[in-house]
């Protein structure tokens, strides 16, 4: 059961995270039903492509443009209907009773693209000979700008140049909002993804790439072919998302779609198990890792009864904080030894991390929450501080 | 009075004794040579003399005082300087900001003095015969010069010892003697020179004393006017090993690889060709070994065999009478080849995963039914092969960094064996194994042998290739310089052969 550890810890940390949740605010006992709906529609839609980041990530490689990709194939999806659906008023196209030919038309241009795009990423990366990161980076960057410009090449014969593209056909728009549709599509992803990963050959090829790409090498394993696999699969799957965001919406919007949704894709990768160096992960742990970032995010939320997702950001750069340090701590005596500041960089450390939990706290629970925190943070940490000075005597 | 007393120095790395108990003294002002084979101890040695190994047992006293460095900088503020085989400089920095790396002329407020600072560099350089602008970046330049550069920034470190890891090894003639020339510099200024080689005409020519090392162990510190090259090749190889009798002729049958003209080029390298025409053949149920020095290309030439060198190579290989050509591992595997790399740890296990995972890697289709991994049938196949092998481990789903380097490799063996190849290259076997486990070894690659395996090794140590093979070639500098039937062969015969240079 050890080689379970990390996923149990998940189990019980979304266990606790809920409990504290229900005390602290009524809503999950008035609404259990609604928020558990939204909570997994939410997990659903960023899981879909976490599962892909995580197969690149197991895979030793890392990719950075899932945000992108996720606006550039929802606004592909929403110009191919612009494209192939019947012109209603004004010359405008009609969107809203698209046919079955032109609904599966869009999706299948949006994971084309996204196949287009693996692929590229591919090249880049074993032919050109680009790190990862720098390949996936101009994705990031370019795609964007690329999608928004398509779109109001579109929007301008039609009259009314937009970044925007709508599309206005219910059952299209039913695809984001009903709650178990993301969900099904999520469950069954990931079930083909741990089949994948841990039944197959090519599975265990991509663990010992990522563990040892030189040795995978020379052990006759075609390591080209398998990176074409992954980067593929991180594409393909924020394409899918990326047509279920536009859905959710109605409206293909590359300024605002995707933004940063990379990250959180990371993230959860790594809160569920994945080390950025590749060879290892479980794809349970990682559909558990998104599942506890969302609940959090949630359940702040709800405490703080802010807008949903304003403190997104920021629980998002905390966890994964935490969670990379206890994946680098080797045991707990490591963490009780461990000089955590130390000299002149420890002096700095200390005072800016009471100052940086005084303001999360002020503007989570107001000026004497705050305030209170802060102070108490400083004495802590302060002490700690001081602690390791004279150990180190 | 001597200037630094080596006294006792063991270092035990798991698995191998690298230096048992050496003692010996450098004397100020002379040119010590120490000489001995690859694994002879030479390179650790001198890494604990220069600080890079902190831990060892036994003393180090230098003017009579114990000394024990715990970094780099503490050889160097001891006046200690080395010159690595592997030159250490940072490739995009200047000559000047290498030479002053870490100890930059610098101002109050910080900022660095550049003109002084080159303008010593300068000094220092032309000093060294080395013609080249202190602004000119390392990477840019000849190797020569670089190793002149390490040169300069030990002088500017005042080092009263020097200690050179096979200077030689990358350089073209002309270099070679401008070498010697600063060497003869030097030490007319009275600094130590710590020699490291086993090419026997230049310790003859540089140094006043020599010290053999052999396994590790202090063998002799001879006088230069005492002794002569005969005797250093036999203390440097006379060694005793635990020996295997591994019984009677084995029966080679038919062909099986044939290599014709194999070149392998070497850009941006005096030499050019990294391997030149070389032709030799394989038949089934043999055993076929490549001597050779450090750098001679043994592991280069497995490589070539592999589909796995950096560059194309030229030449012709035939397997089982066929033309065949490599540009993968993948390929390579494809047609029957295998192949156990050297370095272990980087280039064959797969540390993140158990001992089953790490032998079945090469033969996976097979324990699948409908694209599905069998797990019985992978764990049967893992199983087997580690009873086969005689693999030491808790089971198939312990950690392979878990076991010993013997193990280890073992089970790399039986990754490969279970791939059902034609053709085992195997990469220097024993390195970092111990003795009773090279026996072992030994035996298991007989044993595969006489079942019709077509068997190519390599190794350092060249009484495990005497134990081992049915014919021994020799490769100095890229070139086949020796061939010897197992009748034939000896240590000495081997030496000579493999320091026959152009």
């Amino acid at each position: 059961m050890r080689q379970f550890r990390n996923e149990f810890g998940l189990i019980l940390a979304i266990i606790a995270v809920i409990a504290v949740t229900m005390f602290a605010n009524p809503s999950y006992l008035q609404k259990p039903v609604d928020n558990a709906h939204e909570i997994l529609r939410q997990t659903s839609l960023l899981g879909i492509f976490a599962l892909g980041a995580a197969i690149v990530i197991i895979s030793g490689g890392i990719d950075l443009s899932a945000g992108s990709v996720i606006a550039f194939s929802g606004s592909i999806c929403a110009q191919t209907f612009y494209l192939l659906a019947p012109e209603g008023v004004r010359g405008i196209p009609d969107t809203g009773d698209l046919s079955l030919g032109v609904f599966a038309a869009g999706i299948g241009a949006a994971l084309a693209v996204g196949f287009l795009i693996g692929t590229l990423h591919t090249w880049l990366i074993t032919i050109v000979g680009l790190p990862p990161f720098v390949a996936t980076l101009a994705s990031l960057v370019g795609l964007r700008s690329l999608a928004k410009v398509l779109n109001q090449e579109i929007t301008r014969s039609l009259g009314n140049q937009s970044t925007k593209l709508n599309v206005d056909d219910p059952a299209f728009i039913e695809l984001g909002r009903t709650w178990w549709i993301p969900l099904v599509i999520f469950l069954v992803l990931g079930a083909l993804a741990w089949l994948l990963m841990n039944r197959t050959v090519v599975g265990r090829h991509l663990y010992a790439m990522g563990g040892n790409e030189q040795a995978a090498r020379l052990s006759g394993i075609r390591t080209d072919r398998l990176k074409w696999l992954a980067y593929c699969l991180g594409a393909m799957t924020a394409a899918i998302a990326g047509v279920l965001y536009t859905a959710e919406v109605g409206i293909a919007d590359p300024v605002t779609q995707g933004r940063g949704y990379e990250l959180n894709a990371i993230a959860a990768s790594v809160v569920g198990g994945c080390s950025l160096q590749g060879g290892v992960g479980l794809i349970p742990g990682v559909m558990l890792g998104v599942l506890f970032l969302r609940v959090v995010i949630d359940s702040v939320a709800k405490v703080v009864g802010s807008g949903s997702d304003d403190y997104e950001g920021l629980i998002v750069g905390f966890l994964v904080v935490l969670a990379v340090t206890f994946n680098e701590l080797r045991s707990m005596r490591e963490l009780v030894q461990k000089s955590f500041f130390p000299g002149m960089l420890g002096w700095i450390t200390v005072p800016t991390l009471a100052v940086l939990i005084g303001t999360v706290t002020l503007v989570m629970g107001g000026r004497n929450v705050g305030l209170s925190a802060g102070i108490a943070a400083l004495g802590i940490l302060g002490a700690v501080k001081i602690w390791e000075e004279t150990r180190g005597k | 009075m001597p200037l630094i007393s080596i006294r006792h120095i063991t270092k035990r790395y798991p698995g191998v004794t690298a230096l048992d108990d050496v003692s010996f003294d450098l004397l100020p002002g002379e040119c010590h040579a120490v000489v001995g084979e690859n694994g002879a101890g030479k390179s650790t040695l001198m890494k604990i003399l220069s600080g890079v190994i902190p831990d060892y047992d036994g003393e180090i006293h230098i003017d009579g005082q114990a000394a024990r460095f715990q970094g780099t900088r503490d050889a160097e503020a001891a006046g200690i300087g080395i010159i690595h085989q592997e030159l250490n400089l940072v490739e995009q920095l200047s000559a000047a900001a290498n030479i002053f790396l870490g100890r930059e002329k610098h101002g109050r407020l910080g900022f660095l003095h550049e003109r002084e600072m080159e303008d010593a560099a300068g000094k220092l350089l032309a000093q060294l015969e080395c013609h080249v602008s202190p602004r000119a970046k390392v990477g840019t330049l000849r190797v020569g010069d670089q190793q002149l550069i390490e040169i300069a920034k030990a002088l500017s470190l005042d080092a009263e010892v020097l200690i050179m890891d096979e200077p030689t090894s990358a350089l073209t003639e002309t270099e070679v003697a401008r070498l010697y020339r600063v060497i003869g510099k030097l030490r007319e200024r009275g600094v130590t020179i710590v020699y490291i080689s086993h090419k026997l005409d230049e310790v003859f020519r540089l140094a006043n004393r020599i010290t053999i090392l052999r396994d590790g162990r202090f063998v002799k510190t001879l006088d230069r006017a005492a002794t002569n090259a005969g005797e250093l090749t036999q203390l440097m190889v006379g060694r005793e090993i635990a020996s295997v009798d591994l019984g009677g002729e084995r029966c080679a049958a038919d062909e099986v690889l044939r290599m014709e003209n194999l070149s392998l080029p070497w850009p941006g390298h005096a030499r050019a060709w990294r391997l030149k025409n070389i032709s030799f053949h394989l038949k089934r149920g043999e055993i076929l070994g490549f001597a050779g020095l450090m750098g001679a290309g043994r592991t280069e030439l497995l490589e070539c065999l592999f589909g796995a060198s950096a560059d194309r190579p030229q030449g012709n290989i035939l397997l089982e009478g066929r033309a065949v050509q490599f540009h993968t591992p993948a390929a390579a595997k494809q047609a029957g080849m295998a192949l156990v790399t050297e370095d272990r740890k980087r280039l064959g296990l797969f540390a993140r995963m158990n001992v089953g995972h790490n032998i079945t890697m090469c033969s996976l289709p097979e324990a699948t039914t409908t694209g599905i991994l069998s797990r019985p049938r992978e764990r049967q196949m893992a199983e087997g092969s580690v009873a086969q092998l005689g693999v030491k481990t808790a089971g198939i789903r312990a950690a392979i960094t878990s076991l010993s380097g013997g193990n280890q490799q073992k089970a790399i063996i039986g990754r490969w064996l279970l791939a059902r190849p034609k053709v085992l290259l195997l990469d220097d076997p024993t390195r970092g194994v111990d003795v009773g486990a090279k026996a072992e070894l030994y035996q298991l690659i007989d044993r595969l042998c006489r079942d019709g395996l077509g068997v190519i090794v390599t190794s350092s140590e060249l009484p495990e290739l005497l134990t081992l093979c049915d014919r021994i070639l020799v490769l100095c500098e890229g070139r086949l310089t020796g061939e010897f039937s197992r009748a034939e062969a000896t240590e000495e015969r081997i030496m000579h052969a493999a320091t026959l240079r152009e």
